[in-house]
């Protein structure tokens, strides 16, 4: 039975998961929810996600939310059945490492890129406010402080934990590409290193240009 | 060698780390910090955690920070090996729903009570801040919000993935600051029958109540840290 995910690929909690399927050579199908205000129905709440987010798996009858537990999950079952790509180390302590450095993308790199994302794509377009350009200069003001962080933790590795695994993944933001801040990667030679090796991997690579296509193609969600 | 653990006992991330060693039977060691300030030098970052924050784990050589990638961590290699407690189970869809109510605790529980918290405990005493009338509304707002869903998700069930597990344990600091702690707002907990019998039964575990306690002496004893 075909994994199916319900989510809409703009949305960066959603990619994160289709990349960990395509990744792990999972056939899945994706179903957009019918809209922003159908994840408020009673039904969708019922049955869905008790807290109105995307995305939502389904693995037969099995239902999971939440795309990181989901991508976890994911690698549990599936890691090593359809190819080899390693996605979590089998070794306890580089397991522990990943885990950790997920950690640092939802703790510390998420909060002000979702700030970014929001103020520069979402607060007109789904809210009708104006960006406020003091809550971008803020956010951008943290970020350089994370990637400050995230440039010795790269320095001398090609991905966080060494070898590419879930935690890369769980940091492809497609901010890069269509948002007007990409020098705070680019003035920093690890974290951009780090960034074009990440992009030009082939189901990653694809992923960020089908979503800034839909940006660029479209004015409305 | 004996398990180092970095951070406060009273810091909510350090306890629930202290919960998860007591609960899988494991001895340790807590070092606390020379001070919070002392998490913004350099060899703290360089060293211990490089975003400048608590609990951070030795076992042996090897070092882990984040609290729940931690207590991961530690369920992974010692679950088993020195009792019985079940903390993750084997069965990937089971382990697969704790993961999730792990992940709902940290984006849907803690942002609310830690502004609660913030407020009513925090703020006065680390920042010299009156507290905020407007976001303690909003907090209880938000919090009533997310506990009508717990009650919801507890219906018919014990514990949130049916048996105890991590996903229970790691609600435990914040609910403790909130409802046993700054105490004004257990109304919320106390009018919800499922969410008060699941606090109810996961507090009066020995491990969980002593730990809790210990947290609750040092809040009552000290003005200043």
């Amino acid at each position: 039975m075909t994994i199916k995910l319900i989510g809409k690929s703009l949305s960066s909690p959603t990619v994160r998961v289709i990349i960990c399927l395509k990744e792990l050579g999972l056939p899945y199908e994706l179903e957009s929810p019918a809209s922003l205000q159908s994840l408020k129905d009673e039904d969708y709440i019922a049955n869905k996600h008790p807290f109105r987010k995307i995305p939502v798996l389904f693995d037969g009858d099995f239902r999971i939310t939440e795309s990181r537990p989901i991508c976890r999950y994911l690698v549990s079952k599936y890691q090593d059945k359809h190819n080899d790509t390693i996605l979590i180390p089998n070794d306890v302590h580089k397991a522990g490492l990943v885990d950790q450095f997920i950690s640092y993308e939802l703790s510390y790199y998420d909060p002000p890129i979702s700030k970014l994302i929001h103020q520069e794509k979402f607060s007109k377009r789904l809210f009708n406010k104006d960006p406020d350009p003091e809550v971008i200069k803020q956010a951008r003001e943290e970020f350089a402080k994370v990637l400050d962080v995230y440039e010795k933790l790269l320095e001398r590795k090609e991905y966080l934990n060494g070898e590419y695994s879930l935690a890369d993944i769980v940091h492809t933001y497609y901010v890069y590409g269509i948002v007007t801040h990409s020098d705070l990667w680019d003035n920093r030679p690890n974290v951009k290193n780090w960034w074009n090796r990440l992009c030009n991997r082939d189901v990653i690579k694809k992923s960020l240009e089908e979503t800034k296509s839909f940006w660029e193609n479209n004015e409305n969600i």
